[in-house]
């Protein structure tokens, strides 16, 4: 706390640091200048030196050392200007020629020639501009045969800009060194909780680093031109018919994808949570199944089914013309792999509205269909909007399957992917996968502003537990027969890509082989081991960042919060390609050159898989009464003891439910790692996708289904501890 | 008394909390001023939100105050985290850690402490003892019963030995028969370990009963210090006087002291009280606070106020005659039902003083 004795001593320290710091930088500031200097100025005197005095070999000459000295300017008096009656200026650069003619009167000049003439070369204290670039200029003498006597001079400008960008990252570097040490130093000296300090101040770090300081590079390129502001980049790509189309054409899809999705989402949750259908465990498990499946398998079975040698489009039944590639395969895909999204919304909405309301209307002889009409639909309204927004905005940042999918249709996803690495313009990248937060932007705010506003009264109670049952007879088996038809396509998708596995050449040649799983897992390897390490280091430290960030945001009361909250969550709000172009982006040059390392996959990771970590973690312990940790601090456990024997027990399941969607949204990454990857760390996704494109089916379905088989394991091992920890769950909540 | 024992001295303390909706300053505790003796027990008593939750709270280090000093046995502590100081709460909710059990509940202080096993178990043994539930070492918080859990959290904070023990509420989600006996222990346990104990409660029963001295709050602001029966006999204010106890008020004017008794003069008619609060002068208008138990009921005429007997309600040994006056409604307790006239309901009555008891209160409405 800040006592006037506290604050001295912290003012002293940061008296002391600042004087070191700077005595630090600048020296080494001088060194570098020194060394740079050294070696210019020798290079310089060399090619002075080897001036011919006969003006006929000076052409050839200044040629040569065009060639061997190339600096920014070179200039040479044959005769010393002021004292030879009779100087000639041969120029190689007219930049310098016209400066020479200028200044010659100018005391740096002056300086030089007069170094010169005592046979002495002089490099100018003054930096001037030479053409684009400010250069310091070196004066070196040119010599007769006996070297006693100047009978000329070469100026040569020295480019300066290298030393400027070194001095700028020095004082940068010196300015960050202070702060980091003001920062750690004040909390130590000022807080009541230094350890509580440190975390902030480390996921503030964090965050400014991985989420605002890449995003900020992707937004500054699309606003630059050859190093200046320009509104070029966004006229160009606003200009563009293409780019527009795709932005019209991913609208269209989430538009026609989000509508799918709700409304086989809410026939499901309908007939889970108001009809007396049976199987609803098996339901439920089969329409959540799709959400977790590795990216590119549902694709890929499409394409084994419908695709141009599709078993179903060729095999069965021959069509001619037919093509899946385009808007209609891709919101069939998309519907199948999203609609548990809405579903999963939409049954945590039904069971919520209470089910009397509906017992009410029945009473009052109400029919059925009058009573969903006027009771269930209102209340479920807001809700059908926001499992639809949901899905839109998911659809919209999807990458996986229009890459496989689109054929000619275009999607900005893609678009921005191929500005990228196809074409290899990163601002317009960036500025598409910027403009597809748009819409995202826009879905949120609705969500934010209208629904979340109307969903209270969507809960009008406790989930009573009991189910109207608001179907007829008819109903009943009508609703029953679309679902079995939606549940047996589902599972012949998976079925599919199992086939896929023991086929020697879908399309052409349907005869049993176990050659693919070797040859799979053989060229697969190293990529499965390189992902499996991955996203077991990221696992680790995403769960435990998230738990500790969870516990900030519900505990602690520090400045700056709602700031901190809302750079964690942006990853989870921003599509995928644009956090992988921020990255390259970022990190692509010292100091910071992460790109090509496995280090950037991991900070992906955990970045984007925070959000859904800290989520949980903030769920779990809003339920768990403060004063449990309160006890702890009393009887006297520091910070680190209370989150490690009381808080991580107690939110145990969020904690485990963490760790398994990041090791498993890790190993199904596609949209950010496409661009970080390197042939040293490579993705399974990715290279799940290669053999896709390289119509390698078989070895596709084989990675694929080693991926779904382990995001299973996973999540059945997560059920497994977190059932475990589910008693404690009800006592914590007791209170 | 322990030789152990500290005090705890307030100076000043203040804490302002941001309205979340208004984003006005509320002062939760304003300028809280006093000292708790060694081995003594102190109630904070109030109505709900006056602030006693958060000043109990600034001495155990859960919040820090906005203005002001916290000392405890000397050392300035106003900055000192929870784990920083030798005091222990007993939770309103208790926040017994729900995964572990009772034996580990109640060794959590001790293992943090690093107090070494042979003795720790020691302690832990020893302390469960002390609140009866050796049996239930094993048991997991979630099942025991809201005493068994109360004594479980006393246990936990006791085993660490604190200098200060700290409750709030610990008593209002007990039945009413099961408050009455751990109020006894508590008590008990207190005395025997001699320990300086901040008890905050609501319940003016319950404060009366067992603490050596009340701090009386409304809004933030401490009303009145003092004994229980003090605060009981002689209140300061109208606020204390009926939130302790029941109680009528007269409206009266100060005339003057006569002979050690003041007079004052009600409706005309001269009253005599023997206490006076400091604050009500001469000419002043006032309050005259008369207790159910200072007031006699007599034939119409022969006392100070005339009025008709609404109700009575028999308690066994005494009876409580509710009577209606142009005062209000008077309650007057009688005594030994028995002996005493107790007039039927509807009959005509007035009310005389037990000058002794009653006493001048500063006007105003609180
Ligand atoms: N964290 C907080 N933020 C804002 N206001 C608060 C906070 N804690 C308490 N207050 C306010 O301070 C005032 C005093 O609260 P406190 O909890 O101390 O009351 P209390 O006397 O313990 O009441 P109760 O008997 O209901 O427990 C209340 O008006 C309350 O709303
Ligand atoms: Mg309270």
């Amino acid at each position: 706390m800040f006592t006037k004795k506290k604050i001295i001593a912290f003012l002293a320290a940061l008296a002391v640091f600042l004087a070191a710091d700077l005595w630090m930088f600048s020296a080494l500031k001088g060194s570098f200048a020194k060394t740079l200097g050294e070696s210019q100025r020798q290079l310089a005197t060399a090619v002075a030196s080897s001036a011919p005095a006969e003006a006929e070999a000076v052409p050839a000459w200044l040629q040569a050392a065009g060639t061997s000295y190339p600096g920014v300017g070179l200039l040479y008096l044959r005769g010393l200007p002021g004292i030879d009656a009779e100087v000639a200026e041969y120029g190689r650069d007219e930049a310098l020629v016209a400066l020479y003619r200028e200044a010659a009167a100018s005391p740096g000049f002056a300086k030089g020639i007069e170094s010169a003439s005592y046979l002495e070369t002089y490099l100018s204290t003054e930096s001037y501009q030479v053409g684009a670039t400010r250069a310091r200029l070196l004066f070196a003498p040119v010599y007769n045969e006996t070297r006693d006597m100047a009978t000329g001079l070469v100026i040569v400008a020295l480019d300066d800009s290298k030393l400027a960008s070194f001095a700028g990252l020095a004082d940068s570097l010196a300015i960050v060194a202070f702060a980091l040490f003001a920062l750690a130093f004040g909390v130590a000296t000022f807080s009541r909780d230094p350890l509580t300090g440190y975390a902030i101040l480390g996921l503030f770090g964090i965050a400014a680093a991985f989420v605002a300081y890449p995003l900020f590079q992707a937004l500054k390129l699309t606003f630059l031109r050859d190093g200046r502001f320009s509104l070029s980049v966004w006229g160009q790509v606003l200009g563009n018919k293409q780019y527009l189309q795709a932005l019209w054409g991913s609208v269209k899809l989430g538009c026609l994808t989000a509508t799918y999705s709700t409304v086989i989402g809410f026939l499901f949750a309908f007939a889970v949570s108001r009809t007396t259908i049976k199987g609803k465990k098996l339901l439920t498990a089969l329409a959540t199944m799709p959400v977790i499946s590795p990216p590119f398998s549902l694709t890929l079975s499409i394409i084994l089914l419908f695709g141009n040698n599709g078993l179903v489009t060729k095999r069965l039944l021959n069509l001619e013309g037919f093509s899946i590639y385009g808007l209609g395969g891709l919101s069939l895909v998309q519907t199948i792999s999203m609609f548990p999204i809405a579903f999963l919304t939409l049954s945590g909405v039904l069971q919520a509205i209470d089910s009397t309301l509906e017992e009410a209307s029945l009473d009052l002889n109400a029919s059925r269909w009058g009573t969903f009409k006027r009771v269930t639909m209102p209340l479920a309204a807001p809700g059908l909007l926001s499992a639809w927004l949901l899905v839109f905005t998911n659809s919209l940042a999807d990458f996986a399957n229009p890459l496989l999918l689109a054929g000619s249709y275009r999607v900005l996803s893609v678009e921005s992917y191929i500005e990228v690495t196809g074409m290899n313009r990163l601002a317009n990248g960036s500025a598409l996968s910027i403009l597809l937060l748009l819409p995202t932007l826009t879905a949120f705010f609705i969500q934010r502003s209208w629904v979340s506003k109307r969903s209270f009264v969507v809960v009008t109670g406790k989930p009573s537990g009991r189910l109207s049952d608001l179907a007829s007879p008819g109903v009943r088996r009508a609703l029953a027969g679309f679902i079995i038809l939606v549940s047996v396509f589902i599972v012949s998708l998976y079925g599919t890509i199992v086939a896929g596995c023991f086929v020697k050449n879908w399309g052409i040649d349907y005869s049993f082989t176990l050659s693919n799983i070797g040859e799979a897992l053989t060229r697969g390897k190293d990529a499965l081991v390189s992902t499996l390490v991955l996203a077991g280091v990221a696992t680790p430290i995403a769960g435990i960042l998230s738990m500790i960030a969870a516990v900030l945001v519900v505990r602690k009361k520090f400045p700056g919060k709602r700031l901190l909250e809302a750079l964690v969550m942006t990853p989870f709000a921003i599509p995928g390609t644009l956090v992988g172009i921020s990255y390259i982006l970022a990190f692509n040059q010292p100091p910071i050159l992460l790109v090509g390392t496995g280090a950037i996959l991991v900070i992906c990771y955990v970045v984007r898989e925070l959000p859904v970590g800290l989520e949980g973690g903030v769920a779990t312990l809003r339920q768990i009464d403060p004063s449990i940790e309160e006890a702890a601090s009393d009887l006297g456990a520091d910070q680190a003891t209370i989150f490690r024997t009381v808080v991580l027990p107690l939110i145990r399941p969020a904690f485990i439910s963490s760790m398994s969607y990041t090791f498993v949204r890790s190993m199904t990454a596609v949209s950010a790692i496409i661009f970080l990857i390197s042939a040293r760390w490579y993705h399974i996704t990715i290279q799940i996708y290669n053999f896709s494109e390289n119509i390698r089916f078989g070895l596709a379905s084989v990675l694929s289904t080693t991926l779904i088989v382990i995001v299973l394991a996973v999540f059945g091992l997560m059920r497994l501890l977190v059932r475990q920890s589910e008693n404690l769950e009800k006592t914590v909540s007791v209170q | 008394m322990n030789k152990q024992s500290v005090p705890v001295r307030l100076e000043k303390v203040t804490k302002i909390f941001k309205d979340p909706k208004t984003k006005t300053d509320v002062a939760a505790v304003n300028e809280a001023d006093f000292e708790i003796a060694p081995g003594e027990l102190v109630t904070l008593l109030g109505p709900s939100g006056c602030g006693k939750t958060t000043t109990l709270r600034m001495i155990g280090g859960f919040e820090l105050p906005t203005r002001g000093r916290i000392v405890i046995g000397g050392e300035d502590v106003t900055f000192l985290p929870p784990n920083g100081r030798a005091t222990a709460t007993v939770f309103q909710s208790y926040g017994l850690f729900p995964h572990l059990s009772v034996f580990d509940n109640v060794a959590y202080g001790l293992r943090v402490r690093k107090v070494e096993k042979g003795e720790l178990k020691r302690r832990v043994d020893e302390a469960l003892a002390l609140v009866g539930l050796s049996e239930l070492a094993g048991r997991a918080p979630s099942r025991l019963s809201g005493g068994q859990q109360q004594r479980v959290a006393l246990a936990r904070s006791l085993v660490v030995e604190p200098k200060v023990l700290l409750l709030d509420e610990p008593l209002s989600n007990l039945d009413a028969l099961l408050r009455e006996q751990m109020r006894v222990e508590i008590r008990r346990i207190q005395k025997a370990l001699g320990i300086t104990a901040v008890y905050v409660t609501h319940d003016r029963v319950e404060a009366m009963s067992l603490s050596d001295r009340v701090i009386v709050m409304k809004n933030g602001v401490i009303r009145q210090v003092g004994s229980p029966s003090r605060i009981y006999e002689d209140p300061d204010s109208k606020f204390v006087a009926g939130f302790v106890g029941k109680v009528a008020f007269f409206p009266v004017t100060l005339e003057g002291e006569d002979g050690g008794a003041f007079v004052c003069s009600l409706s005309g008619k001269k009253v005599r009280a023997a206490r006076r609060s400091p604050g009500v002068r001469s000419g002043d208008a006032a309050f005259l606070m008369a207790r159910p138990e200072s007031l006699r009921l007599g034939a119409p005429g022969a006392g100070v106020a005339d009025g008709t007997v609404s109700a009575n309600v028999y308690l066994g040994s005494s009876v409580e005659s509710f009577v209606s006056t142009e005062y209000g409604e008077i309650l007057v307790q009688i005594d030994d039902p028995a002996e005493k006239k107790v007039w039927p309901e509807g009959s005509r009555v007035s009310i005389s003083f037990n000058e002794a008891l009653i006493r001048v209160l500063p006007g105003g409405d609180d």
